[in-house]
């Protein structure tokens, strides 16, 4: 009997135990996300707290799951920078009001101190007296001119992220910065 | 009052607020935790979801078999099935 010489035969290729794979169009949602966050997420969180948040954390990322959720129904990546800025804004203001009725109902209220010590303390004697009187502005107001002055807006943007007319947003202009130029006066 | 004051508080706040900004720096992670906050927020609402429709429709569910229990067991008029009504061949006006 001949021996019989045996023929090596390939192993069957063992499939590795993946999950299934991923919805495309989660994937690209995934993505944009990812993209968005890393374009936008610090700018947003500056927002937050220049608009006096005490959180400002937990503000932008609200911000984000709500653009998550409807990510869907955006238009493209301008819409959502121009929607997370306005959900920002509008975060905060209720965060803000919130706090604010939440105080009238505390014994002893603690001090409004929104903005951090350690932000403030890279500011000088002038800029933070002039922080402090901003942060003392109606929300609207401080809005604005944060809005303004710092992302340097045009008035139809700034109306679109709060969604009011662009007559109000120069009114409310205007009187913030009254109301900071009284300030600083009367420091000066 | 001086005219050129609104315009000096202008500079002065865009001063202060770049100044302000400057000071805040986004965490390392930032990404990572909200991605995870996210995707749990978005499990626990599909599950609620999944609940609330579950239950309503059990409640539709139970609602049903009640008043289907609720009919009267014995035989009624319309369904006598004796045969014999004027509706039926042979029992009509032209038979």
């Amino acid at each position: 009997m001949r021996p019989r010489h045996p023929i090596p035969v390939p192993e069957p290729p063992v499939e590795e135990l993946t999950p299934a794979p991923p919805d495309p169009a989660e994937s690209a949602r995934e993505a944009g996300l990812a993209r968005l966050f890393e374009q936008h997420y610090a700018s947003m969180l500056r927002l937050a707290v220049l608009l006096g948040a005490d959180d400002p954390e937990n503000v932008v990322a609200e911000a984000y799951y709500q653009i998550y959720r409807k990510w869907r129904r955006l238009r493209d990546t301008e819409a959502a920078e121009a929607y997370l800025r306005s959900t920002v804004c509008n975060l905060t203001r209720m965060r803000i009001r919130h706090l604010q009725v939440a105080r009238k109902h505390v014994e002893n209220p603690p001090e409004e101190t929104v903005v951090s010590a350690e932000s403030a303390a890279l500011l000088r004697d002038d800029q933070r007296v002039l922080i402090d009187a901003l942060q003392q502005l109606p929300a609207r107001q401080r809005e604005a001119l944060v809005l303004r002055h710092w992302l340097g807006l045009k008035e139809g943007e700034i109306a679109a992220a709060m969604g009011i007319s662009s007559g109000s947003v120069k009114t409310h202009t205007a009187r913030g910065l009254a109301a900071l130029t009284q300030a600083m006066e009367a420091r000066r | 009052m001086n005219h050129t004051d609104p315009d000096r508080t202008e500079r002065e706040l865009t001063e202060a607020l770049a100044a302000l900004a400057q000071g805040v720096r986004a965490a390392p992670d930032a990404y990572r935790t909200a991605r995870g906050e996210w995707l749990r927020r978005e499990r626990r609402r599909r599950l609620v979801l999944a609940v609330l429709i579950a239950v309503v429709f059990a409640l539709a569910t139970l609602i049903g078999l009640w008043v289907l229990n609720q009919a009267p067991s014995e035989p009624g008029v319309i369904f006598s099935g004796l045969g014999t009504g004027p509706g039926l061949p042979g029992h009509g006006p032209g038979a």
